[in-house]
């Protein structure tokens, strides 16, 4: 038995556009983490598609949706559908290709956004598992790969490299998530030549607002993704 | 937390508290959320769910961009109102609901995913019969959400609940044995009888294959909510009669789920088997995609 589904919501809900949870609001919220990742909606982004998304992502509407996430919408936004244009509008350069093989994530929902933001790349593997719950298997970026938990929420946690050990650098965070009792586990990638560490702490239950604010003052390379 | 239907109807019964009041505890403290966040969280999701039955059941109804499904609800409530149907006027109301319900997700509308947008009309199609039969109110209609959503709880944590890991037996399977348990419990029955509800009615669509026309969920997806209400309803009188499924509700879902995993990528909705690889499946799908 999992638990990848807490919430009486996860089953009743969300409230969303249709036509699909698994390819809409679950897309939704993929193209959603990749924005908290990168910082907000990128400039370029190619949207690579697998199996179950790869045959069927015109029809359930997986383009607009994740093109929605990207741009920060909620599922049951009435821009959704006009997302592609919407973003294509501003400026951003979007690309969708149809993948043969297998997900390299293993699920047929899989979707990989490799994104440009201001000149940093940032790669989020994600999948659609059900009922609009996703999970956020790998993130690449800035020399980092990563294997979170996977659902959400989840903390995002780049070291600053000050030369403190990794443990004393992120040490405040998991103490304060401890305290907190939402810590539920914790992903690691060390990159040894720069002495640098990233970290995903999954998390039991959602931060408030205020939890968010306080973590962001700490440090510009922490991101919630939720 | 509850990991199996036999935990939920032991808890109901030792704790003398029907499973909508175990699933909305079970919220309030792992999110520490107060009984009214909670209910007040769900009373929008019931909102949105009775303003889809509206839109798909007024004027014409709704359209969807393919020109696949629409306007089925429409000509159901006409139907009901000049013609004496067979399977009477309440099952009718089910129906028409669980359609127009659908219909709005086909066209893109807001609908509340339950458990998952292509069996989103099951449940409102299983409480509009309640509100008609049992003049259930607002209250129970609450409550009917949150028995159903522990159910689902279930099913989605010990097998699946998306057509493309399990097939359709896992979303309208899914949603319909949902609705059937928690029929029982607006109905007056107890737990046990909700947990038989279940297992009847996922034993009745075990191995529905997901096989939607051109990818998309329209065909046959919005009819297929008509039946799944149509089965939660006559599985919750067979229950609330006496009647049991022999096989245990916990016991079914391992079979879905064995079901699913052995259901090939042709029928887990990728639009290539079933009836989307019909000739006039097939057609929908170049001239819809030109491909």
């Amino acid at each position: 038995m999992s638990q990848n589904y807490k919430s009486v919501f996860d089953i009743i809900g969300p409230v969303m556009i249709g036509p699909s949870s698994s390819h809409t609001a679950g897309a939704v919220a993929i193209g959603r983490a990749a924005n908290s990742i990168i910082g907000g909606p990128p400039d370029k982004a190619v949207i690579r598609y697998y199996e179950s998304f790869a045959q069927t992502h015109k029809g359930h509407g997986t383009d607009y949706a994740i093109v929605s996430g990207l741009l920060g919408f909620e599922p049951d936004d009435s821009r959704v559908p006009q997302a592609v244009d919407i973003a294509r509008g501003q400026g951003i350069d979007i690309r969708f290709v149809e993948e043969q093989g297998d997900s390299p994530i293993k699920h047929p929902n899989t979707a990989i956004l490799e994104m440009t933001k201001d000149g940093r790349q940032v790669t989020v593997s994600g999948c659609s598992i059900g009922g609009g719950t996703i999970e956020i298997r790998r993130i690449q970026a800035d020399g980092f790969d990563i294997q979170p938990g996977g659902l959400l929420p989840f903390l995002l946690v780049e070291e600053p490299g000050t030369g403190q050990t990794c443990e004393d650098e992120v040490k405040p965070i998991a103490d304060k998530l401890a305290s907190l009792g939402v810590l539920g586990g914790c992903s690691e990638c060390c990159d040894e030549e720069r002495g640098k560490t990233m970290y995903a702490f999954d998390l039991d239950k959602p931060l408030t607002a205020q939890t968010v604010k306080d973590f962001a003052s700490h440090s510009s390379r922490i991101s919630y993704i939720s | 937390m509850f990991n199996s239907v036999k935990e939920l109807v032991e808890t109901s019964e030792r704790e003398n508290l029907p499973v909508s009041e175990i699933m909305i505890r079970d919220e309030m403290e792992r999110y520490g959320e107060e009984r009214e966040q909670v209910w007040d969280r769900m009373a929008k999701n019931l909102d949105t769910m009775d303003a889809a039955v509206v839109k798909g059941s007024t004027d014409k109804g709704v359209f969807s961009q393919t020109g696949l499904t629409g306007g089925e609800a429409a000509l159901l409530r006409d139907y009901r109102k000049n013609k004496v149907s067979l399977s009477g006027d309440v099952m009718m109301e089910a129906v028409q609901a669980a359609i127009a319900t659908n219909e709005v997700n086909a066209s893109m509308g807001v609908i509340c995913a339950t458990p998952t947008a292509g069996s989103s009309g099951t449940l409102p199609g299983v409480l509009a019969a309640l509100k008609r039969r049992l003049e259930l109110p607002r209250e129970g209609q609450i409550r009917f959400l949150f028995a159903a959503g522990a159910f689902g709880m279930v099913v989605a944590n010990n097998a699946m609940i998306a057509g493309a890991t399990g097939g359709c037996q896992a979303e309208v399977g899914s949603a319909s044995a949902m609705g059937a348990a928690a029929a029982v419990e607006a109905a007056g029955g107890d737990a046990n009888m909700s947990a038989e509800a279940f297992a009847i009615a996922m034993s009745n669509l075990l191995g529905l294959v997901c096989d939607p026309v051109a990818g998309l969920v329209e065909l046959p997806c919005v009819k297929r909510n008509a039946i799944g209400a149509g089965n939660a309803l006559i599985a919750a009188d067979i229950a609330l009669a006496g009647g049991t499924n022999k096989i245990p509700a916990d016991e079914v879902i391992v079979a879905m789920r064995q079901v699913g995993k052995n259901l090939p990528a042709s029928l887990r909705e990728t639009g290539i088997g079933g009836l989307a690889g019909t000739p006039t499946g097939e057609g929908f799908r170049r001239t819809i995609f030109g491909k």
